[in-house]
């Protein structure tokens, strides 16, 4: 409720809607795989309520290809209400049901409207070095691309490397986390005790029965 | 440039900033004119400065105005096929935003009693491919030229301080509206807390007329800002207001400290 009040008094949603906004609409304009995808769910709205935010953040596609990020709840066509964590698993569409079984998804209204929006998310790409070359040239966009691609497969060749010690160091050397072999192995092993003693429950309450019939 | 005295008779609680001293009179900013005078004076101030209207509102507040606009968009409810009114709508901000959102079957109304504020709005929603449903008025918020029960929202940023009589203009915005349709007023008003009321004050008297004589070549026509945003009713005031002219559930939210805010009422 605090959390709320103070966000509502920074304008916090009016912030990030402003930058989504932005962000979207540009993302939309450079986008390589231009198709009519976007006119299909033009006049639509998909809200979005994430358990990480306390206000909806609402996606309209309006005319001019544009879309508008507000607010606004009343004129929804599908409410998804999840979390961040979550959103990431859906890209895959097929994801849907077995998330919203799982209760990590919650969907009213249309989900067609949802598949649309996310089909368009996918289908965004952006050709960044023809976008830099048009403001720098050719040769220089061409050797800041490569040299961006060398500097992220590095930093991820070396944190992929950093992840893979800090696992070894926590779960095997200092044993201070479980791996999940070994918490699945720990469940299994809680599951059977709790199966015998539903089992010797049952037979005292046979016994106790038995007895209480003998007198 | 303002004298101190001129800034406490603005923040005097005893100066009744809605009702002027006798009916032929009102005011402009601190001065008070004649009521025919008020309309073409305030036409002046807004010819002046319309071509420069967008650049000085992102200077002068920072940009935080576009969020104050968004607010408001967000407090509107609007909904496909919406019919909405942007009242003093200038150079178009709400009715680029609600143009989208009300969709081919809705409809939104530009209207500004300044023809060069609605040039310059019409110029820029056309730049953005923002024709099919949008209309453009000239009208004075005292006389809406629409047939009663017309409109399900009515906006008005920043307009309604310049409007020679408010309680004319909200009977006739009430008029306008359908049963179940709300009025949103975004304006200035007074800060929440002294310390941001005396720094609001310094930079309104001080520094926006600097800014508007360097940027729109226009002094003048921001020291009538400064002071107009003193003489317009506070909150509680406009509240009252609305809900003299009709309006039930009216409500207002301060927004940065009470720099502005928005009040809500709705026609039932």
């Amino acid at each position: 409720m605090a959390t709320s009040k103070i966000a509502n008094e920074l304008l916090l949603p009016q912030v990030l809607t402003a930058v989504l906004e932005l962000l979207i609409n540009k993302a939309l304009l450079l986008n390589v795989n231009k198709d009519s995808s976007l006119q299909d769910v033009s006049g639509k709205t998909i809200t979005l309520e994430l358990a990480e935010l306390t206000f909806p953040l609402s996606f309209t596609v309006g005319s001019a290809a544009r879309v508008i990020v507000s607010s606004l709840t009343d004129c929804s066509d599908c409410t998804i209400s999840t979390s961040v964590n979550t959103l990431k698993k859906l890209k895959a569409e097929q994801q849907i049901t077995q998330l919203v079984k799982q209760g990590e998804l919650d969907v009213i209204g249309d989900v067609k409207i949802a598949q649309q929006f996310a089909a368009i998310a996918q289908s965004l790409e952006i050709d960044w070095q023809t976008e830099l070359a048009k403001h720098i040239g050719d040769v220089p966009s061409h050797k800041m691309v490569q040299f961006g691609n060398k500097l992220t497969n590095a930093v991820n060749k070396h944190s992929t490397q950093l992840q893979a010690d800090v696992s070894e160091y926590v779960v095997h050397e200092k044993r201070l986390v479980a791996t999940n072999g070994q918490i699945t192995h720990f469940k299994q092993q809680v599951t059977e005790v709790a199966n015998k003693v539903d089992t010797i429950n049952t037979r005292i309450n046979t016994i106790f029965s038995l007895l209480s019939s003998k007198k | 440039m303002s004298s101190p005295d001129q800034n406490s008779q603005a923040n005097d609680a005893s100066v009744d900033k809605t009702m002027p001293a006798d009916n032929s009179t009102t005011h402009f900013g601190y001065k008070t004119i004649e009521k025919d005078d008020k309309i073409s004076m305030v036409a002046g101030v807004f010819h002046s400065v319309a071509k420069q209207y967008d650049v000085m509102n992102d200077l002068m507040s920072f940009g935080v105005h576009r969020l104050w606009k968004r607010f408001t968009i967000d407090a509107s409810g609007v909904r496909p096929g919406n019919k909405v009114l942007d009242l003093a709508g200038g150079t178009g901000d709400l009715t680029a935003k609600f143009s989208q959102l009300v969709g081919r079957e809705g409809q939104v109304v530009l209207a500004d009693i300044n023809s060069s504020m609605l040039n310059v709005g019409r110029d820029k929603l056309r730049d953005k491919g923002l024709v099919q449903n949008i209309e453009y008025v000239q009208a004075n918020a005292e006389y809406l030229p629409f047939e009663e029960n017309t409109f399900d929202v009515v906006t008005i940023a920043f307009g309604l301080r310049n409007v020679t009589d408010k309680d004319k203009a909200l009977r006739s915005i009430y008029s306008v509206l359908k049963p179940g349709g709300r009025l949103l007023v975004l304006e200035f008003s007074k800060p929440e807390h002294e310390l941001l009321n005396k720094a609001y004050d310094f930079y309104s008297f001080n520094i926006l007329p600097k800014m508007g004589e360097l940027v729109a070549k226009d002094g003048d026509s921001y020291q009538y800002l400064a002071e107009s945003i003193r003489m317009h009713p506070d909150q509680e005031t406009l509240k009252t207001m609305m809900d003299n002219a009709g309006f039930e559930q009216t409500t207002f939210k301060n927004l940065t400290g009470g720099v502005v805010a928005l009040h809500k009422g709705y026609k039932f």
